[in-house]
């Protein structure tokens, strides 16, 4: 039987499962994660992976354009109620111990520069002057105020509710950034940095930085649909950020801890960030400042 | 006065002088030198002007603000004091009309260096978000800069009619002559083409209020629309549209100032001109300073967290200097100008009117600036560093005011000719009336020539047009997906890894690899995989062992766990811990529970009823496990099995719905309603003019 998996970034070992299953209606953004999973897997299994990738990049670039919708199924409303998945983030503040792992992985994943912290570890103050580290990616609200405020609807939310940016049709208005109460969003004002890896399609999941636009955390979601975890839930040497999905009720971290989501927030107190404005945030923190951290060694 | 407006209005038409060029070449070169850093910034990106995530809006779109605000002044100027029938206001009107054209213009060309890709402006005509404030900022700014255009033109006609004639052909010169006799072809100041005129310019001077309200409302909403301190204040539509109104007619002002000089003006515009303008331009500045304090008093007092920082920052931090400079040089000096008599002169209200315009522009860029550098999570602030190109693009915006009316009135009659002269033989009849009816009723004096002169405009309509309220879901981009269908092959006990099924023919090659790849990591993988199968074999004697049992109903699962202790009894205390096996972040297990096991090695948990424990979320065949640690420090002994669960029920709850959050769907199609039929008016009115103008019946020119 398993038991739990603590390495999961080597893709051949575990094969991903198959969380969606395609049908033939053209492409819609699930079945670009699906490709996108069995992209995954085909790089690794050299061959066949060029094809593949040759027909994603058209169909991907299709699909990123919020104006071209398919057909919705007929026997699913298209919404995040009947999503198979809803990502979220738990971020156990008693154990960080503010290394910026995190912070350095998302930046090497997604080759940002040195400024764009897409998920930035805070040091707070508490209310009786201690100090507490708090990493904040983006917030990936439920009521995004960044989605309304984009004059071309190039913020998206997807079905697994995640806030994304389509950077090919950002025009660099910036109002996103003046709306995020979370100040999670980070503008190009420069050429980026130039890639280090493999060019890859400009994707919504896995954006390509482009000078002119916006650009945020996005969770990974390239990474997500093939059961693997975001770069930064990864690299945490302290398994202080959990991944979750609400609707299975399970989250995880990068050391191998498995989680019932639910009894997880409600045993812990878990709260959001800021939930007075109502922006209903999918990241939970836990409070505390190192205590159980000293306690458990 | 007459024959002198036409006159006047030709001056622009002659060589111009050396100074002009002068005027001309510096102003060019200012603007060329903002043209230059811009393509700079295009090319290096936004950062060489002085921009960074703490400072992500600045400099430029104070300057959309500022630009866009002060071409107010020419609608106050020509369409207030037309509708209130001020008569003096008849030299003013072109070159109020003007600038306000042209600001406009300039206003929104800003916005280009103010987004990051201007080459996709065209976005935000075919995808547009009909939520976001910014897209209703570019249809109020396009519908305004129209409707400015429409009342720029319309009075056109009938000047260009009268300067067409022969009397001034030397004057004119050929090309306008020509352009002239084009515009005002079949205009010959018949009564019904009077009336159609004075009928259409009657209604754009009643539309251009509330459309210039509109506009600086939505500028204004394009920040109070977040929830940054400061930005978030109901105040601030009305105060943009008292602060547009306050500099616009501080530029008209210079502009007068500036014509009259520049070609003589002295005898159409004289110092009741400006004194009058000045009176306008104090009530506004009186209003705006009332309008701030109301704007910073209750932030300042309740001192929420935010709101008290950024007040601290502008009122007694790093902005107070620039703040309390704003507040005594562009607040209190200007009114002080007009409201004392020695200074109640042309000097005296060019010199508010300069002192205005840049600390609005002052002003605007600290509302810009203190809240955009506030950290709304740490408090802290970030900092703008004015750059040489941010600084040389605002410079050319500003010199392209002159610049371009210089060229403007090169083309255009400098006056409102047929105003001046419509208005003067108004006053004529009016003064003869009086003087008949002084002859007829012995009584004292003939009326005031000018009694309504002293008409000011009071208070400019509200306008209905609001922004339309964000609403969630308006346009929320709603990808279609495909249903969740579950895998076909839930994962048996077994072990055997779920490959993926793709049924797309360009996967085929893809899956193909996947399979070929699956099969030689299963080559490997037998071995390792048989200790654990091992686990939970037939146990030999000696072994401890676990068994577990799943049944289902209706999304209730209970798991009932046996266990036996290496000598086949029951052990004495036994906590056994059940899993469900997720592959949601790949293969794991989650720890659902642990429960005692009673005398009889049985121990059992049900899922579902409890709303404290884990409730099956997925319906379909779902691989739960049991495992326990016989002795203490032993690997513990697992047993996994499958069950069918017939209801699952997703842990996730969807927020409630805001009250309001219907709104936004309907609004929009209200603003496009009121959008479209202000469009359609104001091309209508045109339509009206022109057919009046060359179809009318011929009657003699009254030239």
């Amino acid at each position: 039987m398993t038991t739990p998996t603590t390495n999961l970034q080597d893709g051949p070992a575990n094969p991903p499962p198959v969380i969606d299953q395609d049908s033939d209606d053209g492409p819609t953004r699930r079945s670009v994660l699906a490709r996108l999973a069995a992209l995954g897997v085909t790089t690794a299994g050299i061959g066949a992976g060029a094809v593949t990738l040759v027909n994603f990049r058209e169909e991907a670039h299709a699909a990123a354009k919020p104006g071209s919708t398919t057909t919705p199924q007929p026997n699913k409303p298209v919404g995040s109620k009947e999503a198979e998945h809803a990502w979220c983030m738990v971020i156990d503040l008693r154990t960080c111990d503010g290394c910026k792992i995190c912070t350095t992985s998302c930046q090497k994943r997604h080759g940002l520069r040195e400024e764009q912290t897409w998920i930035k570890v805070y040091s707070m103050e508490d209310g009786k002057g201690g100090n507490f580290n708090m990493p904040r990616p983006c917030m990936m609200c439920e009521d995004a105020p960044c989605l309304k405020v984009c004059p071309v609807g190039s913020t998206l939310r997807t079905d697994e509710g995640l806030v994304l940016v389509d950077t090919d049709t950002c025009v660099g208005s910036r109002a996103c950034m003046a709306a995020c109460p979370y100040e999670a969003r980070y503008f190009n004002w420069k050429d980026p940095l130039p890639a280090k890896r493999m060019p890859m399609p400009n994707t919504p999941q896995m954006p390509v930085a482009q000078k002119g636009t916006v650009g945020k955390c996005v969770l990974c979601a390239d990474r997500l649909p093939q059961g693997e975890l975001p770069a930064c839930v990864e690299g945490c040497p302290m398994g202080v950020l959990y991944v979750g999905d609400l609707v299975t009720d399970v989250a995880v971290n990068g050391q191998g801890t498995t989680v019932v989501l639910s009894q997880f927030l409600r045993e812990n107190d878990a709260i959001r960030f800021k939930e007075e404005l109502g922006t209903n945030p999918r990241v939970w923190y836990i409070m505390g400042h190192g205590q159980s951290l000293e306690a458990s060694q | 006065m007459s024959a002198g407006s036409r006159e006047a209005s030709l001056r622009p038409f002659g060589k111009p002088s050396l100074a002009w060029w002068a005027v001309v070449a510096t102003l060019a070169a200012v603007v060329a030198v903002g043209i230059y850093a811009w393509i700079l910034q295009l090319r290096e990106g936004m950062g060489v002007a002085g921009y960074n995530d703490h400072a992500f809006w600045a400099i430029y779109i104070a300057d959309v603000v500022t630009f866009i605000g002060v071409s107010y002044g020419g609608a106050v100027v020509s369409a207030i004091l037309r509708l209130t029938g001020a008569t003096w206001r008849a030299p003013l009107t072109r070159l109020a009309e003007g600038t306000a054209v042209v600001t406009v213009l300039i206003g929104s060309s800003l916005i280009i260096p103010h987004i990051g890709r201007p080459e996709r402006l065209w976005e935000l005509v075919v995808h547009p978000n009909l939520t976001a404030p910014v897209f209703w900022d570019f249809v109020a700014v396009m519908t305004y800069t129209f409707a400015s255009v429409v009342f720029f033109a319309l009075p056109l006609i009938p000047d260009m009619a009268v300067l067409s004639g022969d009397e001034h052909a030397t004057k004119l010169g050929r090309n306008r002559r020509t352009l002239y006799k084009f515009v005002s072809r079949g205009w010959v100041g018949a009564p019904q083409q009077r009336r159609v005129l004075a009928g259409a310019l009657g209604l754009v001077s009643i539309m251009i209020i509330p459309l210039a309200v509109s506009v600086h409302s939505v500028l204004a909403w394009a920040f109070a629309t977040t929830s940054r301190p400061w930005w978030h204040e109901s105040i601030w539509a009305p105060q943009f549209v008292v602060a547009a109104l306050y500099s616009g007619v501080a530029l008209v002002i210079l502009v007068v100032a500036g014509f009259r000089r520049g070609y003589h003006l002295e005898g159409f515009i004289t110092e009741r001109h400006f004194i009058r303008l000045g009176f306008i331009m104090a009530t506004f500045g009186a209003t705006y300073i009332y309008l701030t304090f109301a704007d910073i008093l209750p932030g300042a007092y309740v001192a929420e967290n935010g709101v008290s920082a950024v007040f601290g920052e502008l009122l007694v931090g790093r902005l107070a200097p620039y703040f309390w400079m704003f507040a005594i040089v562009g607040g209190i000096l200007p009114l002080l100008l007009v409201a004392l008599p020695w200074t109640r002169n042309i000097k005296g209200m060019v010199l508010a009117a300069t002192l205005v315009v840049p600390m609005m522009w002052l002003k605007r860029m600290l509302m810009v600036i203190a809240p955009a550098n506030y950290d709304v999570v740490t408090g802290a602030f970030g900092n703008y560093n004015f750059t040489w190109v941010a600084i040389s693009v605002t410079l050319a915006a500003a010199a392209a005011i002159p610049l371009l009316l210089m060229l403007l009135f090169r083309v255009v009659p400098l006056l409102s000719i047929d105003e001046i002269e419509e208005i003067d033989e108004m006053e004529e009849i009016a003064a003869m009336e009086a003087a008949a009816a002084y002859a007829r009723h012995q009584s004292t004096s003939a009326a005031p020539k000018d009694a309504a002169d002293d008409a000011m405009p009071a208070s400019v309509g509200a306008h209905a047009m609001t922004a339309a309220a964000p609403a969630p879901n308006g346009t929320a981009p709603a990808p279609t997906g495909t249903p969740p269908a579950p895998t076909g092959t839930a994962p048996a006990p077994t072990g055997t890894a779920p490959a993926p099924t793709g049924s797309h023919s360009p996967r085929v090659a893809g899956a193909a690899g996947v399979l070929l790849l699956v099969a030689i990591l299963g080559m490997f993988g037998a071995g390792s995989a048989a200790p654990a199968d091992a686990a939970t074999a037939p146990a030999a004697p000696g072994t401890p062992t676990i068994k577990l049992v799943a049944t289902e109903s209706a999304g209730t699962v209970q798991l009932v766990a046996t266990v036996k202790g290496p000598d086949g009894q029951p052990p004495a205390k036994a906590d056994v811990k059940f899993f469900l096996s997720s592959t949601v972040f790949g293969p794991r297990d989650v720890p659902l529970a642990s429960a005692p096991a009673d005398p009889t090695g049985v121990a059992r948990v049900i899922l579902g009823v409890d709303p404290k424990l884990y409730r099956p979320t997925t319906a379909g065949l779902q691989e739960f496990t049991a495992s326990f640690v016989p002795t203490p420090g032993a690997d513990p002994v697992k047993f996994s099995t499958n069950v069918n669960v017939s209801v699952g029920r997703s842990a996730f709850h969807q927020a409630a719905k805001k009250p309001l959050s219907g709104l936004g769907s309907a609004l929009p199609m209200v603003l496009f309603l009121i959008v479209g039929t202000v469009w359609t008016l104001l091309i209508i009115q045109l339509g009206r003019v022109i057919r009046v103008s060359r179809f009318a019946p011929k009657v003699t020119r009254n030239a």
